[in-house]
């Protein structure tokens, strides 16, 4: 039953912060602006409100796709990066780069989504044949297969002189993030409600899509979900809205940070989440469970 | 014995055609050599201004990145990459002299150590140090009047484009890489844009970053420059999949004065990014500025 409370609160929080982040920006905009300023309303639409949706959806269902994961391969230190998903992601972009460079952002998007699952379900394939009585062979055989995939990706983008591009594309970022460059994150949001209403399998599509939308944003599919099953429990289908909401809650709210330090230059999410998620980590390790 | 009377020979015949001149280098003066008979070049603006003063290069390194000195490099040995180079080919090269500079800067004491090297690095004072290349390349290889006559030149084409920039307002320096972009300062690697041309700056808090100042489209409709300069990184590495002005092209960037007025200009990317400082590079620049604002 409190888990509804804390559902409640999580969804309180996340509504300040999304009506805060709409008006955190370059150009100063006051809440009465709405009404006396029509260019107000269109700076919303445009930049803010897509910006926010983005930094929601994608937190929302990296978190949610990295608690999926974890329960699959039961193990809890199982993210995009030791899944092989971000290297896959960066093998899509890198191949249509070089294949294809006239292709549009969203065929790149979508075709780099494709490998980065192929990569996933090939992590998954391995890791089926571990024996579960060694856990910790999971995070380390990830790690291995991400390293070979990425030292793969490595070399050809070295080799190619495209190892800055390949790297702005990885780097979790939302300040590119306009009205009609983001809209195939509504898909991957459905893929993370479809997740909680019916079939696991969608976890993994879903976080290749964020991935490849926004680029790699540390920690969100590893941390939340360790926080959640520390407070909570391991009940997914009572816990995974509360994973949702904090995995954006903690993206939303390092994105604003990004966007405040050094206002008006930006520091990608990616750079702030990787800060405030190693602290968050260590803390978690040092905290005993509260939940029994 | 050979040996002996071979060291002893070199020792003594290295005298003889030493006539040296001091030129200014990145790591201070330096004497060098002059009239060099075979030289290798690890630096692309470096090879721009030889290129302009008609000196023969035996060794390059490739990719060039840039296509208007490819001619000129046709003959020469390939001496590996700008980040690495191919110390076997050096050897045995027999180069007299190796050019290296920017990119090629931090392996210019290995290279040391194979001929003698002269490290060309050009950066902040990107037209002055330019012209000071240009005129130690004109000492080194005798071409001090074509250095001159280059100089010269580049002097008119700065002068015209000054007077083209001089009544078209303020200007933001932008690059492209992919779909994200960053802001560059008149402190930064582009500021020579800035102050060689007197084209004052829309935002004067950018600071000196190498890689640019990460920023949102949001910040460029607040800037709201007159004159959008815009950079794209992609295209500099010889990558055409988003261009910059697909980039740019979004409800934001179309609300400035730039945009609306038409006053965005795209640099030829690897004239600025990769031959930064050549004399052709630095005149093609410039060139284009007077051509794109001048009036009537």
């Amino acid at each position: 039953m409190t888990d509804i409370y804390w559902f409640g609160a999580g969804v309180f929080i996340l509504a300040l912060l999304s009506i805060g982040s709409l008006f955190v920006g370059v150009i100063d905009l006051t809440f009465t602006d709405i009404w006396r300023d029509p260019q107000a309303v269109r700076l919303i639409g445009i930049s803010r409100f897509p910006r926010t949706a983005a930094a929601l959806i994608s937190g929302g269902a990296l978190a949610v796709a990295g608690s999926v994961m974890q329960m699959l391969v039961r193990n809890r230190f199982v993210e995009p990066m030791t899944a092989g998903t971000g290297q896959g992601a960066a093998l899509g972009v890198l191949l249509v780069t070089i294949w294809m460079p006239q292709a549009t952002i969203f065929t790149k998007m979508a075709l780099a989504s494709v490998t980065a699952l192929i990569s996933s379900l090939g992590f998954l394939a391995i890791v089926r044949r571990l024996p579960p009585s060694q856990p910790l062979l999971v995070p380390l055989v990830g790690l291995v297969y991400g390293g070979i995939i990425g030292a793969g990706v490595l070399f050809v983008a070295y080799q190619a002189d495209l190892l800055q591009y390949i790297s702005v594309w990885l780097n979790g970022e939302f300040s590119g993030v306009l009205r009609g460059r983001y809209e195939l994150l509504w898909l991957t949001g459905a893929g993370a409600v479809l997740t909680y209403f019916a079939a696991d399998q969608f976890a993994t599509v879903g976080m290749g899509q964020a991935v490849t939308t926004v680029g790699i944003i540390p920690f969100v599919g590893l941390v939340v979900p360790n926080i959640i099953s520390r407070l909570r429990g391991d009940n997914l289908r009572r816990t995974l809205p509360l994973v949702a909401v904090l995995g954006a809650v903690l993206t939303l709210g390092s994105d604003m940070l990004g966007r405040v330090i050094r206002a008006p230059f930006e520091i990608p999410v990616g750079t702030v989440l990787g800060v405030t998620g190693a602290v968050i980590f260590l803390w978690l390790i040092y905290r005993a469970p509260s939940y029994e | 014995m050979l040996r002996a009377i071979s060291l002893c020979f070199m020792t003594m015949a290295a005298p003889v055609f030493a006539e040296t001149t001091t030129i200014e280098t990145y790591a201070g003066p330096m004497d060098v050599s002059v009239l060099p008979d075979r030289i290798a070049v690890f630096d692309i603006a470096a090879l721009d201004t030889l290129d302009a003063l008609g000196v023969a290069v035996h060794g390059v390194v490739s990719p060039l990145y840039v296509d208007y000195v490819q001619h000129s490099v046709q003959n020469a040995d390939n001496v590996g990459t700008l980040f690495e180079p191919d110390f076997e080919a050096i050897a045995t090269g027999n180069y007299d002299l190796l050019i290296a500079g920017g990119r090629s800067s931090r392996v210019a004491l290995d290279l040391t150590k194979i001929a003698p090297t002269i490290d060309m690095t050009i950066w902040e004072d990107t037209v002055g140090q330019g012209l000071d290349r240009l005129d130690a390349y004109g000492d080194v290889f005798g071409k001090q009047a074509e250095a001159a006559a280059l100089r010269s030149a580049f002097q008119d084409a700065l002068d015209t484009a000054k007077q083209a920039m001089s009544d078209e307002g303020n200007a933001l320096i932008v690059m492209t890489n992919g779909p994200t972009i960053s802001a560059y300062g008149a402190n930064g690697r582009f500021g020579w844009l800035h102050t060689a041309m007197d084209i004052p700056e829309a935002v004067a808090a950018v600071e000196q970053a190498t890689h640019g100042e990460a920023i949102s489209f949001e910040f460029i409709l607040d800037a709201n420059p007159d004159v959008l300069i815009v950079i794209d990184r992609a295209a500099a590495i010889g990558q055409d999949g988003v261009t910059a002005a697909v980039t740019l092209d979004n409800e934001l960037v179309r609300q400035t004065t730039a945009w609306a007025n038409g006053n965005v200009i795209y640099l030829n990317s690897a004239n600025v990014y990769i031959s930064g400082g050549g004399i052709q590079s630095m005149t093609q620049i410039v060139s284009q500025f007077a051509a794109t604002f001048s009036d009537g």
